[in-house]
């Protein structure tokens, strides 16, 4: 079972969404402010931290993977609370129900099985050469592999 | 001549390695050596692995004890290869039940995190040294009016990444200005770069941050974008040039690596540094250069 592993084991955030008092401070101060809000469904009334901490279920919202880990709302926040916090804790659960985004998902299996974030095109491997650079190699990844099997990063998950 | 373990980040050493090119060369000239060590790999990158906390650690750890075994600081190129490496190493430092764990997932592998080493971006190096980088400038860039956007995650959280102010950063300008050029204010300074809106979000959201930020530049009076990672450098570079496409303006604000304006004030050519690598590119820029020779 996923939940009985020895690394599994990550702090619970509590009360995040609680104590936030849905002032939209994070996403309206004039200079310093959440990027998300570019999309065209947040204003000053209703912000992406409003969206993602009132979502009744948190990991399904697809609009968690539009945070950047930037801390900014946590920085601004005049009461303390944490909204980065919260999205990451909804980020992995959702990575846990299977309901992360495929682009994601591909990225891990990228990471682990070649060692970089990026497929290493013809392209690269031409500019490379060009460049007189040395070639890139991938047999670090067996390491990161057996990282994963042991962190069990890269188990199968469990809804679709 | 100063040491470090080289992480020039997979971003750069896949997409743009031109400016690892152009690093190697540049921070060599400065007496800065960088040494590469087999089997890094990608730091990783934390907004991915932030959906387990425990691999992004365990695996940021990895690289860091690879580092040790060198007894070598490492240097970075990248903001998001910083974020991940300085935060996991301070982590790990400051807390022996974490590093128990950690460890014992690297036992795996025959590796231990043990914590001796410093994470460092090439950008702290310079301005720890302005004048040594100060006297290699031989072709100052008076005339070139430049935007700093330093990005996001080598500010915050400013008690780990230690660089600069997150509400008004200024080193980068600072950096800029010890080349000659003029460092312009402008008000959205502090606003990302908008790396996730482009890759999970919205094409127009993402397109709609960039042309207000470049708004913003151009109000300040800039002809050209400074930045000091990768991933701000493309959506700058290859982002403007789509959503120019797209909303039928031509901001013609052409970004530049810090380590490229440094190698231009060195006396190296465009072509040198790369810029034919560029998507947006400004005639403004390439005349403000010829007339300086
Ligand atoms: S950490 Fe996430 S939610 Fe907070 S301001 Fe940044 S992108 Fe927005
Ligand atoms: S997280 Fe803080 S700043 Fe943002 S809406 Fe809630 S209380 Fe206000």
């Amino acid at each position: 079972m996923r939940s009985s592993h020895p690394l599994r084991a990550r702090p619970i955030v509590i009360g995040v969404a609680e104590a936030c008092l849905r002032c939209g401070v994070c996403c309206a101060v004039e200079t310093h402010f959440c990027h998300v809000q570019f999309e065209e469904e947040f204003d000053e009334r209703y912000t992406y931290v409003y969206h993602c901490l009132s979502t009744p279920d948190p990991a399904s919202n697809q609009g968690i993977w539009l945070c950047t880990a930037c801390h900014k709302c946590e920085e601004v926040c005049p009461y303390e609370t944490s909204p980065l916090r919260f999205i990451e804790a909804a980020k992995a659960e959702a990575y846990k129900r299977g309901l992360a985004p495929r682009l994601l998902t591909g990225i891990i299996a990228q990471i682990t099985s070649t060692g970089y974030l990026f497929p290493i095109t013809p392209s690269t491997v031409r500019r490379r050469a060009e460049l007189g650079l040395k070639p890139l190699t991938t047999e670090a990844a067996e390491e990161l592999r057996q990282i994963a099997l042991k962190t069990g990063l890269t188990e199968p998950r469990g809804e679709p | 001549m100063r040491r470090y373990a080289f992480f020039p980040g997979c971003f750069i050493q896949v997409r743009q390695p031109h400016l690892e090119a152009l690093s190697r060369r540049i921070l060599g000239e400065l007496g800065v050596e960088l040494v590469d060590v087999e089997g890094f790999t990608c730091c990783p990158e934390a907004v991915t692995l932030s959906v387990d906390k425990m691999s992004w650690r365990v695996m940021a750890a990895r690289n860091l004890s690879l580092a040790e075994e060198l007894g070598l600081d490492i240097l970075t190129l990248c903001n998001g290869c910083l974020y991940t490496l300085r935060t996991v190493n301070q982590e790990l430092k400051g807390d022996e039940e974490l590093r128990g764990r950690v460890n014992d997932a690297l036992s795996v592998i025959d590796r231990e995190f043990r914590g001796l080493i410093r994470v460092r971006h090439f950008a702290e190096i310079l301005i720890e040294d302005l004048e040594r980088m100060k006297a290699h400038v031989e072709r100052p860039l008076e005339g070139l009016r430049i935007a700093c956007h330093t990005g996001c995650h080598i500010l915050s959280p400013p008690e780990v990444m230690g660089f600069d102010d997150p509400y008004d950063p200024v080193i980068l300008d600072e950096l800029v200005e010890a080349l000659g050029a003029e460092a312009v204010d402008y008000d959205l300074k502090t606003l990302c770069c908008g790396w996730t809106l482009s890759t999970y979000g919205s094409r127009e959201a993402s397109e709609r941050l960039l042309a207000s930020k470049l708004n913003s530049m151009r109000r300040g009076g800039a002809t050209a974008i400074a930045v000091i990672c990768p991933q701000c450098f493309h959506q700058f570079d290859v982002g403007q040039a789509s959503a120019a496409r797209r909303l039928g303006i031509e901001y013609r604000l052409p970004v530049f690596y810090y380590l490229e304006l440094l190698a231009l004030a060195m006396g190296f050519s465009l072509d040198e540094v790369g810029y034919r690598y560029h998507r947006v590119r400004s005639g403004e820029v390439e005349e403000a250069l010829e007339v300086i020779g």
